[in-house]
């Protein structure tokens, strides 16, 4: 490799010791879109075996499924990024709009009796949320312990937690406070999609242009090397795991709408899917790497075969494994591509 | 086996790395029961011709013969094939830190088994005992490799190797973490064993080492031997300096930009360490001046300039200064891989989050047209060599990471640079233009404090040093001195 001094007379670094497109090629894949090819192909099959498949309304559909995915696994990209998981997400998106619903609805629809107004319950969902990631945020850095065992715990007493506060029944028509963000529509499109696009490129932006995104890669790429250059990492960590919580929190608010009960299984199993698709996009299990372009890949990718696979008519025994050989497919072809463009090795 | 056949030879050896030819068709040979040192700067190819020797990274052509044993390299694995007959101990310790001293040393070992494979606990405890007093170390073989200090760590991976019985042996940067008294049992090893026909590859920055220990020298640049098999009387400083840069350099000399005037940056009164109970350290640093901390390893050295630079909790006293505010501190770790740089992350990022705070807006979002302009202005002005600015920083050469450990201490525009083992494991060059740099630094006024362990480093640098022992200054020199003034200081107290 021709290597050239960085210097302020040769005002343009010039990588002349790569083709153009093997550089095109590494920043394709660093910026997240390894999966974009694939799911365009993905499309175009789609056309080809289902006529139903490329309609506005079905891919709607498509991004309406996704949002609840989509949003826990932004959150769930926070705590990856800095090298850590979180669990508990799952029981979050179960537990925050469920608590919210308890407190809203009347004692005769299975509610706490508390009748708050209306307009609390996304506050409460939230709140709640968010609190949540702050505990997770506070056995980490504080107490120590490693996070697969604290938020492990927490996802189980999260599940059990549903159960008591709602005495095992779902509750119904929680109110339009509650339900607006997963079933209302603006402009003729659900709102659901909206928040997911518009949190998609706001953590997008923060990821790559905003100081706390900086910090987020650096504590996940080297954690002391972070703290020997000033960045306060027990504070990244910390807002991690809130934001981590917060997202899911929303993720649950708006399953709860496009529901329009808060279901006692809310939720169960979307953790898999979520760490499935932040590894399809190309984030890495070992922390610093990563980019909501790719996660919003995985993201879709996951959505786009599920809904391929029924519109295909796949006998529904089928399909939670096809999905699963799928995942795997996605994940090596990820992980090829980044250690070929890198040359340095990550663990997804 | 006959003694006058080479016991290593290898042939014509390549290594590629992507687009880097690290060996380009290298010829090496050591003799039975010699000491042979490889010398070359960072990146000229030492670690990787040694890797391949052993297998770490195989080569991906060439011929490679270790006593009886002869391979054909083809870019496969053949690490298994040699592990008889060659042990190669690298920079860093790779120990198993949560298993014994014992359990270490005979991992993998035959000696310590019984039939069936079944390990002997008794037999390995009583032989590492042994071992460890013939070595002289004052260490338990049942406590955890992992509590160990670095310089016993570094030992044991020596010993562990030694243990095997193997007629060819590999030491790389062997000394780097070893006190004066560790090196010295290290060496004496090291000569018994090559009485008995054992066979070194020694690589060391330290060319007093290769002097004392080495009987042939093989000099590396740029993925070719430049000197093959030199016998080491015929050679000097000068002349290996010469070969290993290819071009004539000179040592710099220390310039002194002290401003006695100038109001004092930082002022440690009443510094308490931990580690030392009765420590009350009072220090105090002006503009222009470059102060080194000397002193024996875990003598609180480190653990002072930590507490200068805001890393460390004092356990009593206080920093102040005479400026309003306490000044913007840039700190320089003391272990590069450890804590220096992100190597997943490129330069840019790298040099940034040094100062996110400057380079972003009132939003925190980052002022990208800025922070290119500041990120580059800071790696032209550490000499950083890379092909972007995007490049990853565990892409770069030892020197050039270092450079970026530099540069993002800078990114805030600091006016007192805190930097410990500025050139730990640089090749001479990179250490020439970080000396350039830190008197540049001194001479805009900065105050530099540095912590070292090399004379040549602190007499090239400081114009005042201050010698730590148990937490305490013991000692200080100002202004002129000369190399023997500091060594005569600096022995006084180990």
């Amino acid at each position: 490799m021709t290597a050239q001094s960085i210097d302020n007379s040769k005002a343009d670094i010039r990588d002349t010791g790569q083709s153009r497109l093997a550089s095109f090629g590494s920043a394709f894949v660093a910026n997240g879109f390894t999966m974009y090819p694939v799911l365009l192909l993905l499309v175009i099959v789609g056309a080809i075996i289902a006529p139903r498949f490329l309609t506005a309304i079905n891919l709607l559909n498509i991004l309406e499924q996704v949002s609840v995915l989509g949003l826990t696994t932004i959150g769930l990209t926070f705590v990856v990024l800095i090298g850590r998981l979180d669990l508990s997400l799952e029981g979050v998106v179960g537990f925050a709009p469920m608590l919210a619903a308890v407190m809203l609805v009347p004692a005769t629809a299975g509610g706490f009796g508390t009748e708050l107004p209306a307009w609390m319950g996304l506050f409460v969902a939230l709140g709640t949320a968010g609190l949540i990631g702050l505990f997770n945020g506070f056995m980490v850095v504080k107490v120590g312990l490693n996070p697969f065992i604290s938020t492990l715990g927490l996802l189980v007493l999260l599940r059990g937690g549903v159960l008591i506060i709602s005495n095992g029944r779902s509750i119904y028509s929680p109110g339009q406070a509650l339900t607006y963000l997963g079933s209302g529509k603006l402009f003729g499109l659900p709102v659901s999609v909206l928040v997911f696009l518009a949190v998609a490129i706001v953590v997008g932006l923060v990821f790559q242009y905003h100081r706390y995104g900086r910090a987020l890669y650096a504590v996940g790429g080297n954690e002391e090397a972070a703290r020997a250059a000033g960045i306060n990492v027990d504070r990244i960590i910390w807002s991690a795991f809130f934001f981590a919580g917060l997202l899911a929190g929303l993720a649950g608010v708006l399953m709860t709408g496009r529901l329009d009960s808060a279901v006692t299984t809310q939720g169960q199993g979307i953790i898999f899917s979520a760490f499935a698709a932040a590894v399809i996009g190309g984030v890495s299990l070992g922390g610093g790497r990563g980019t909501i372009i790719g996660v919003v890949s995985g993201v879709l990718l996951i959505g786009v075969i599920n809904n391929l696979l029924t519109l295909a008519q796949v006998p529904s025994f089928y399909v939670q494994a096809s999905t699963g050989a799928v995942i795997i497919i996605a994940a090596v072809l990820t992980t090829v591509a980044s250690r070929r463009s890198g040359g340095v090795k990550t663990r997804t | 086996m006959d003694g006058t056949q080479p016991i290593v030879e290898m042939r014509n050896i390549v290594k590629t790395f992507g687009s880097t030819r690290a060996l380009r068709g290298v010829d090496f040979t050591v003799m039975h029961g010699e000491v042979h040192a490889l010398l070359g700067r960072n990146g000229a190819g030492k670690s990787t011709l040694v890797s391949a020797l052993s297998g770490f990274t195989p080569a991906d052509s060439g011929a490679i013969r270790i006593a009886d044993t002869a391979i054909e390299a083809t870019g496969q694995n053949y690490a298994a094939d040699i592990r008889e007959v060659i042990a190669h101990v690298q920079q860093t310790p790779r120990l198993f830190d949560l298993l014994t001293v014992a359990e270490n040393l005979f991992v993998e070992n035959p000696i310590v088994r019984r039939k069936f494979g079944i390990v002997s606990h008794g037999l390995m405890v009583a032989r590492a005992t042994e071992l460890l007093d013939k070595w002289n170390m004052d260490i338990r073989s049942d406590s955890l490799a992992g509590e160990l200090d670095a310089g016993s760590r570094q030992l044991l991976e020596i010993m562990k190797a030694l243990t095997r019985g193997v007629p060819v042996m590999i030491l790389d940067e062997p000394t780097a973490a070893l006190s004066n008294a560790e090196k010295r049992i290290l060496f004496e090893n090291v000569k018994a064993l090559k009485a008995a026909g054992v066979s070194f590859v020694y690589i060391s920055h330290h060319l007093d080492e290769v002097f004392e220990v080495a009987d042939t020298v093989t000099i590396m640049r740029d993925g070719q031997v430049v000197k093959a098999r030199e016998p080491v009387g015929n050679l000097d400083v000068e002349i290996i300096a010469d070969l290993m840069m290819g071009e004539k350099t000179v040592r710099s000399a220390r310039e002194d930009h002290t401003d006695p005037q100038g109001q004092i940056l930082l002022k440690a009164r009443g510094i308490g360490i931990e580690e030392f109970p009765d420590s009350r350290i009072d220090f105090e640093i002006r503009p222009g001046e470059i102060v080194a901390l000397a002193g024996p390893v875990g003598s609180g050295k480190e653990a002072l300039a930590m507490i200068l630079a805001g890393k460390q909790k004092p356990a009593g006293g206080e920093i102040v200064s005479e400026r309003a505010n306490l000044p913007t501190i840039g700190f320089v770790p003391t272990d590069r891989h450890a804590s220096g740089y992100v190597g997943i992350l490129g330069v840019r990022e790298n040099v940034a989050i040094g100062g996110l705070s400057v380079l972003s807006n009132k939003l925190g979002f980052i002022r990208l047209a800025h922070e290119g302009a500041h990120v580059r202005r800071l790696a032209g002005q550490t000499d950083v060599i890379a092909s972007s600015l995007e490049q990853p920083v565990s892409q770069l050469s030892g020197g050039n990471q270092q450079k970026v450990v530099f540069a993002r201490a800078l990114c805030r525009n600091p006016e007192v640079v805190v930097a410990l083992s500025p050139t730990r494991g640089v090749d001479v060059g990179a250490k020439e233009q970080l000396y350039a740099l830190l008197r540049k630094l001194a001479s805009e006024g900065l105050g530099v404090v540095v912590v070292s362990d090399e004379e040549d480093e602190i007499e090239q640098l400081a114009n005042r040093v201050i010698i730590v022992f148990e937490g305490r200054i013991v000692d200080e020199l100002v202004g002129h001195y000369s190399m023997k003034d500091l060594i005569l200081h600096m022995e006084g107290v180990a």
